[in-house]
């Protein structure tokens, strides 16, 4: 028998039998078609827990489902599987493999905050949107995005030394994403400058690049950022259920120096 | 001095009608079917009230007290009226003890009764000892001695609350919303999360009714401050696998069937017009309204009236009321009966 509404049903959770005898009856082919079940068999509260150990998903707890996330959203606009409020109940509800599907569209919050404004009861789904990509990647879920490796190696630079200098932090950047420093755009970019001759201002970077700058009296500062760091690092991981060997090893391979 | 005004029912109406009468020098004749005074509240335990949170054994024994300090109230407990006839401010009511008393009017503060969970039986209630009421939870809070698994006394882990049982269901011929249970679920649910940090309280609705001001003290602060989680779902049936209650239903936001274990599902059971309606609508002869309540004969000039001059209504017996409006309705009533007892309005 033909399957109604088939099209809102997903094809992973169509099974056909090529054959298939039930109290002696042959049902193969297309009468063997069976819907899998989709029933939620229970629901998993570490889950919420998780996400509100996050930075920005502390409200999450709030939320009634009222849309006003999903309507406001601006990627929501475009791509219509977006919706911030469908994921905020699957984490209430602790549905992780529902989450899990739309995990490669999750990421895509463009921070724009209309729906921080948008929501009656305060849950900042803005932030809730950052806590779940960081959860995705905490988890490995999701590999760090440029933009994240990118953060990375600014936020790192900044701690170190208390600024920043251009040309590490691009030579950073391409090392941690395995990308070559022959852009074109850089190249282009460096044509260009070389064209006027800004002897003062290339002496500066070649010297900065050798010689790395660094902020005075900036001991005092990074010592405390770097523990500040490190305990909600450790914070997280422990609320996400992260082994310390994990995140140890995870930690390392950040670079904190960034070079 | 003038005839007293009979009162019906001793609950929360009743012993507010029978206060604010007695304080203006106005003797009242208090009949009350059970062997005590207080009303759904005392009688059937309730714990903390919505909204002052004070114990119902503290809010309304305490107006209970202080009617029975009255020295013009004259109660009658364990008592009903047998017949009820003449005119206002001149009724003959005959007491079921066989006593017989002269009154100018009546006030009917009969009240409602609750839900008796077995008419739906694919809830679980009366075959699963975990599955109880919102009033067995209150009573469990009310003893101290807090929430606990009938079954074997162990502290729930997960609990769930159905609203609407008894409710908004033309299946059992109750299309009425009986008002008061959201909130009051909402107030077991932080009380439950209050006593047992660890367990989860899930409540399944159909929609949240936690009306004015309750919105804030009850639905958010149930979400914001309890985390207590609503599941917009009407449950199918509560089963069991042997070791928990299992809860079907759809969760409607996923459009997924549901198969939740519990430990504990509370029927958040709904006000039915008293059982005794029939026959209190035949002895006053007072009309009922659709579905089952004391009819009002007027909606905005006297709310207190019935269909018959001189006999007044407060309360639950009407619908579904909470406690404190039903205190007020009280006092509204006794205002109306004792116009009645004035020389010139007695012939009105």
């Amino acid at each position: 028998m033909p399957i109604h509404e088939q099209s809102l049903i997903r094809p992973e959770d169509l099974r056909t039998h090529e054959k298939l005898v039930v109290d002696g009856v042959d049902v193969s082919g297309h009468w063997s078609t069976f819907i899998q079940t989709r029933v939620v068999t229970d629901y998993n509260e570490r889950l919420q827990e998780e996400i509100a150990a996050l930075p920005g998903g502390e409200y999450i707890h709030r939320c009634w489902q009222c849309g006003s996330c999903t309507n406001a959203c601006t990627v929501n606009a475009v791509n219509p599987d977006f919706n911030p409020r469908f994921w905020i109940y699957l984490v209430r509800m602790g549905m992780e493999s529902e989450l899990l599907r739309d995990k490669d569209i999750i990421w895509q919050c463009v921070s724009c905050n209309k729906c921080t404004y948008a929501c009656p009861r305060d849950v900042f789904p803005e932030g809730v949107m950052k806590a779940l990509s960081h959860w995705l990647e905490l988890k490995g879920h999701t590999p760090k995005s440029p933009a994240m490796i990118f953060d990375e190696t600014f936020a790192a630079q900044v701690i170190a030394r208390g600024r920043i200098e251009e040309g590490r932090l691009i030579k950073g950047f391409f090392a941690r994403t395995g990308q070559s420093l022959r852009q074109d755009w850089l190249v282009e970019m460096l044509r260009r400058m070389l064209r006027h001759l800004p002897l003062g201002l290339l002496g500066r970077l070649g010297l900065s690049s050798v010689r790395a700058p660094r902020t005075r009296g900036w001991g005092a500062a990074r010592e405390a950022l770097t523990e500040y760091v490190q305990e909600q690092r450790a914070q997280q991981r422990r609320a996400l259920g992260l082994s310390a060997l994990i995140a140890a090893a995870r930690h390392d391979a950040s670079g904190t120096a960034g070079d | 001095m003038s005839r007293p005004i009979l009162i019906v029912g001793g609950g929360p109406a009743g012993l507010a009608a029978a206060r604010a009468l007695t304080q203006v020098g106005q003797p009242a004749v208090l009949v009350e079917k059970n062997s005590r005074l207080g009303g759904a509240p005392i009688l059937s335990g309730y714990a903390r009230l919505v909204p002052s949170g004070e114990w119902a054994k503290d809010a309304i024994g305490g107006m209970v007290a202080r009617v029975q300090q009255e020295r013009r109230a004259s109660i009658h407990l364990g008592t009903t009226v047998k017949t009820f006839t003449g005119a206002p401010g001149n009724f003959t009511a005959e007491l079921s003890d066989g006593r017989r008393i002269e009154v100018a009017a009546a006030i009917l503060c009969t009240g409602f009764t609750h839900f008796d969970s077995l008419n739906k039986p694919e809830w679980g209630f009366g075959t699963f000892a975990d599955v109880v009421t919102t009033t067995q939870v209150e009573q469990m809070i009310a003893s101290g001695r807090g929430v606990r698994c009938p079954s074997d006394g162990r502290k729930p882990e997960r609990v769930a609350i159905l609203l609407c049982v008894g409710s908004r269901d033309r299946q059992i011929g109750r299309p009425w919303c009986s008002k008061v249970c959201c909130t009051v679920s909402a107030n077991i649910a932080m009380e439950i999360r209050q006593e047992l940090p660890g367990c989860h309280v899930y409540i399944y609705y159909m929609d949240i009714r936690t009306f004015g001001l309750y919105e804030t003290q009850y639905y958010w602060r149930s979400q914001e401050e309890f985390k207590v989680k609503y599941i917009k779902a009407r449950i199918a049936e509560v089963t069991s696998d042997g070791q928990k209650l299992i809860v079907k239903g759809e969760d409607t936001l996923v459009k997924r069937p549901i198969t939740i274990p519990f430990d504990l599902v509370v029927h958040a059971i709904g006000m039915d017009p008293n059982v005794d309606n029939g026959a209190i609508a035949q002895i006053f002869g007072v009309a009922l309204e659709t579905h089952g309540y004391l009819a009002r004969g007027n909606s905005y000039g006297n709310t207190a009236e019935t269909s018959r001059a001189g006999v007044f209504v407060a309360g639950a017996a009407c619908g579904p009321e909470t406690i404190d409006d039903s205190i007020a309705q009280g006092h509204a009533a006794a205002v109306r009966a004792l116009a009645l007892t004035l020389p010139t309005q007695a012939s009105a």
